[in-house]
């Protein structure tokens, strides 16, 4: 190996930087391209010293680099997949060559406007050329490279333009109207720093507002209109900082208050206060480096101090004079936007300051307030905590109404990392404010994809809060299920025969939709009611499904979201859904409407006799015996009845042969499990189907499965499939193998290592599966179960593995005609009795009744074992749109779900909701 | 190899290039992944920042394509190919090595030996 040793910065970063530029780059084109064939003259091109790029590139390289780590992580995953980068083994060729490329692109955007103030160096020069604008657009195509200062320039823009925005700040009470016929006015020395603030703006407002307008026309034409402002114009480093930050549309959008605002602070210094210019300026300019900051992605180097607490720094400027303003224009030329931060008269707003932005008569102050609390919060639950206490949660969610789409998004933004998280009083901070609503609503108005991705991202973390599942439905219900499920389903009300079904659109909005539903559906018997009732909802959920089947597309997260929703619905839906109680089977001896209570409890008297329960359910079986007849439908089933129509069952079957998602394959099995449940019809017919559809064998082969919740699913599934008599026979049959090496041996555990509820599981599969049928009995001894079985009933440490061994051991020496076997290979009946320790240990337990999930299936509960999903999950994420800048939080698995146990659930649920850690994934490549 | 988010990353990579090897009709690279921002970054064993959500290697097929090319359990996985791996989902790791027009993937990965030998040899190094 070429231990090619070599010290990288951010490596990463790097190479994701050369992917990332390939967007922005494009939108800097689209600006700065105009060709303008009309506005030709140019002093512009004047400048293109090498040596400028190259010194240029170095600086540069620093600098993008710190500017990339927080945005680096949205762009990575939506690489664009073919993109070869150049040589693409070498990050760092890659690296320079995206940098070089992005000058070549941007930078030479920014810097040709930017480079005429230099190349003129004086500063009149603006003056000159008239036609200013027009001619460095029309440079800009054959710009090679920038002049040496061109660097300084830009940073220098950037944070003038920004220093806008922190004038506005700094001066709340100064004329926000203020018109600014300034330029003509001002001093000499003062006049490079103003030109290039506002000339900028207005550059860049030209585009917004026209953009189908040849930039330089445009600005030419501005530049005729208005003559004196035209000095301004040289500076054209917006872009610039468009092009570092990504902002694409903030500059436009805010444009109108942004370029008043501008300039706004100068018209009263204009004449008789050039001595305190400076003063205003300086905030101007240093005061919101912050901002600046943030919208490159840069903002960790001011993080920092907040994360010390810094709060209270002091006000950044104390007063000072034209000096000092002229000292910090020489300053600008330092060769990096660092070491102008590091200027110790600069400081971060604190937070109140920022919260208090927030409510900023001016919307871009409101929006870069929002979008830096958004990154301030991230990953840090003090922040969260102090922005709560701080009010700051209500003036956010009151920002969600806000008419500007950079306003509410900001907001959203800032809402949904402060929503993540185990702190739930964020949540509640939101939910109390009517967050939820407004959010809702935002969601019905907005169809700006970003905005709706972090609506839905904020829904879902608030819905792993249990006490806010309801809020949700109650008000989002019917909004996610029409705005966002629906239509990325592919789903549609009314079919066009003509064309052919579409398929569903895995976009980040429908997963974090389809997850906030997800965890809401375990909210109880009313939360499943109210999704089973919602229109269109299980439909499109079951399109989307069957569309991810079609194209093999079964693995993602929004499959799994929308199995996981799938299986909670279907979780006793034999009892919930209306009507359900014609649907009795008329076999069971029970009066229609009789509860499971009821019977449960008369079983229960019969436990371990279990006599004539047998003779009656083995009748049931024969009845039910192949000669099924699934009921012809005289319409096609919608809404919930799609449920539990047998035309599911393919549905569960594929995913369960096709998926590699744990998750998606427990999920699916959980949902077989909940539709074999119970006695009514459909379970009947689901059992059957399962059958039919070759079903068994795919389950079975997932009993190898190395994920310890698909194998605990998989055998619940397969006792409830089990009730089934012709099911009972095969499974017997074929899966007792596969059942009995899941089993450890006694305190040696099997390589797998499953946990304590998977071995309940399996042992009251079998427990089931051997009951009333001796041929089952007769098979399990073959696969040399007994051994294990009595090791776990003597040695195992759990209370609850022991006794449903017991169960198994005793129904098994209840058949006489297998005891002669058994005695021929050593057994007698004392290794077939309840061990002596057994009865203290489960005594121990402290539970005086049963434990509900050792007891044999049948006896217990004639509905069978349904589960529940109840993982929480969180949707956090980092940044995936292109725009925005500030950090996101990241995608995880939130490992501190929360289970809430809760007593009308069968105890089987808890144990499902006990797999508390995900099992971390390990793919071989 | 810690670091704080949104803080540029120093860190020391070796390239690795390994040839894919034709099994069946897979090409294989003879190791395993876990981690990715997907996964709980506690349970990995072999960072030493428990909240580092990369890709590190798990499993090295003896003799086989990684192994051969100087790849070693723990190694943290940060580009494929010039691609990110520090901030990508399990998947998204996995779905980059395994493309199948590519016979050859090239890794840049970082070790903690690589780092101290670093640190011995190259006192002068400039750190940026």
């Amino acid at each position: 190996m070429p231990a090619e040793v070599k010290q990288e910065q951010s490596p990463s970063n790097a190479t994701s930087l050369a992917m990332m530029q390939e967007p922005q780059e494009v939108v800097e084109e689209t600006v700065t391209i105009e060709e303008d064939p009309g506005t030709p003259t140019s002093h512009v091109s004047v400048v293109t010293s090498d040596d400028g790029t190259t010194r240029r590139t170095e600086t540069k390289v620093t600098k993008m680099v710190k500017t990339v780590t927080t945005r680096t992580v949205r762009q990575v995953p939506l690489g664009p997949d073919g993109l070869p980068l150049p040589e693409g083994s070498s990050p760092l060729g890659s690296y320079t060559d995206s940098i070089d490329r992005r000058y070549v692109k941007n930078g030479g955007g920014g810097g040709e406007r930017y480079m005429t103030p230099q190349a003129s160096s004086t500063l009149t020069r603006g003056y000159n050329n008239s036609s200013y604008n027009a001619s460095y657009n029309s440079e800009q195509p054959s710009y090679g490279g920038e002049p040496p200062d061109a660097q300084y320039g830009r940073h220098y823009g950037l944070h003038d333009g920004y220093g806008d925005v922190t004038d506005n700040y700094g001066s709340l009470s100064r004329g926000v109207n203020f018109r600014p016929p300034r330029y003509p006015y001002m001093p000499n020395s003062y006049r490079p720093e103003n030109s290039y603030t506002l000339p900028i703006r207005k550059d860049d407002y030209g585009h917004v507002a026209q953009p189908q307008v040849p930039m330089g026309g445009s600005t030419a034409e501005l530049n005729r209109s208005q003559p004196e402002r035209f000095q301004a114009e040289p500076y054209g480093l917006e872009d610039d900082r468009r092009s570092l930050g990504g902002e694409e549309e903030e500059p436009y959008e805010l444009e109108p208050d942004y370029s008043t605002a501008g300039r706004r602070t100068l018209p009263g210094t204009a004449r008789g206060r050039t001595h305190r210019e400076p003063l205003r300026d300086g905030p101007r300019v240093r005061g919101y480096p912050e901002e600046a900051v943030v919208v490159e992605g840069e903002l960790m180097d001011e993080r920092h101090p907040y994360l010390h607490g810094m709060y209270s720094a002091p006000l950044a400027q104390p007063e000072r004079g034209s000096m000092a303003s002229l000292d910090r224009m020489a300053g600008r030329r330092s060769p990096s936007v660092d070491s102008m931060r590091k200027d110790p008269r600069w400081r971060d707003p604190d937070l109140p300051e920022v919260i208090a932005m927030l409510g900023h008569p001016i919307d871009p102050v409101k929006s870069n307030a929002a979008a830096y609390l958004q990154h301030l919060c991230y990953e840090n639950d003090k922040i969260k905590k102090d922005v709560r206490q701080l009010k700051g949660i209500p003036v956010l969610v009151a920002l969600l109404d806000h008419p500007k789409s950079e306003v509410h998004r900001k907001a959203c933004g800032a809402l949904r990392n402060i929503s993540y998280g185990k702190d739930h009083d964020n949540k509640v901070a939101i939910k109390n404010c009517d967050g939820i609503p407004a959010l809702v609503r935002l969601l019905r108005k907005t169809n700006d994809m970003e905005v709706r991705e972090l609506i839905t991202g904020t829904l879902w973390n608030l819905s792993s809060y249990e006490p806010l599942k309801m809020v949700i439905i109650n008000h989002g219900l019917q909004t996610m299920t029409n705005e966002v499920i629906i239509p990325h389903s592919g789903w549609e009300h009314e079919p066009n025969e003509d064309s052919k079904p579409r398929d569903a659109e895995w976009t980040t909005v429908f997963k974090n939709t389809s997850g906030c539903l997800r965890n809401v559906s375990s909210d109880g018997a009313e939360a499943r009611r109210r999704l089973r009732e919602c229109e269109g909802l299980v439909d499109a959920l079951l399109h989307a499904l069957q569309s991810a089947v079609g194209k093999k597309d079964m693995d993602n997260k929004s499959v799994e979201n929308c199995v996981c929703i799938m299986r909670n619905l279907s979780y006793h839906v034999h009892k919930e859904v209306p009507g359900a109680e014609r649907f009795l089977d008329p076999s069971a001896p029970q009066a229609p409407g009789s509860t499971a209570m009821q019977r449960k409890k008369k079983d229960d008297a019969g436990c371990f006799g279990g006599k004539k329960a047998k003779g009656r359910k083995s009748g049931d079986g024969d009845k039910s015996y192949d000669t099924l007849d699934l009921p012809k439908r005289t319409e096609p089933s919608k809404g919930f009845e799609l449920l539990y129509q047998p035309e599911v069952v393919r549905l569960y079957l594929s995913l369960l042969t096709e998926s590699q998602n744990y998750n998606t394959l427990e999920a699916a099995a959980g949902a077989l499990q909940n539709l074999s449940a119970g006695q009514w019809t459909w379970s009947n017919y689901i059992r059957a189907t399962v059958r039919k559809e070759k079903g068994l064998p795919i389950l079975v082969e997932l009993l190898r499965s190395d994920s310890d919740k698909v194998v605990r699913a998989v055998a619940i599934a397969l006792r409830n499939l089990s009730i089934d008599r012709r099911n009972k026979d095969l499974i017997g049959s074929y899966a007792m193998r596969d059942l009995v090496s899941n089993l450890p041996s006694g305190q040696q555990r099997p390589a797998k290592n499953l946990e304590e509820d998977t071995v309940v599981a399996i042992l009251n599969t079998i427990h089931e599966i051997v009951t009333d049928s001796s041929e089952n009995a007769r098979s399990l001894i073959q696969a040399q179960a007994v051994e294990k079985l009595v090791a776990i009933n003597r040695t195992s440490q759990s209370s609850r593995e022991t006794k449903a061994a017991s169960h198994v051991l005793q129904t098994v020496w209840g058949y006489k005609d297998l005891r002669n076997a058994l005695t021929k290979d050593g057994w007698n009946k004392s290794h077939f009795q309840p061990t002596v320790a057994a009865t203290p240990k489960s005594a121990k337990n402290g539970k005086p009744g049963y434990d509900d999930t050792t007891l044999p299936l049948m006896e217990k509960n004639q509905d069978g074992y349904t589960t529940i999903d109840h993982r929480e999950k969180e949707c956090k994420y980092k940044a995936v749109d292109p725009e925005d800048p500030t950090e996101h939080e990241p995608l995880k698995n939130d490992t501190n779900r929360k289970h809430y146990i809760r007593g009308n659930r069968p105890a089987i649920s808890l144990v499902d909701a006990c797999d508390v850690k995900p099992q971390p994934v390990d793919s071989w490549v | 190899m810690s670091f704080i988010p949104g803080q540029p990353v120093t860190a020391v990579v070796q390239r690795v290039e390994i040839q894919k090897l034709c099994q069946g009709d897979h090409l294989i690279l003879g190791f395993s992944i876990g981690g990715g921002m997907d996964q709980d970054p506690v349970q990995n064993p072999y960072s030493e920042d428990k909240t580092d959500k990369g890709i590190y290697v798990t499993r090295v097929t003896p003799k086989g394509p990684a192994e051969k090319a100087g790849l070693m359990m723990g190694d943290k996985i940060m580009q494929v190919n010039g691609w990110d791996m520090t901030m990508v989902t399990h998947d998204q790791a996995r779905k980059r090595l395994t493309k199948k027009k590519e016979d050859v993937v090239r890794l840049l990965v970082t070790r903690k030996s690589l780092e101290e030998a670093v640190k011995h040899s190259m006192c002068g190094y400039p750190k940026q």
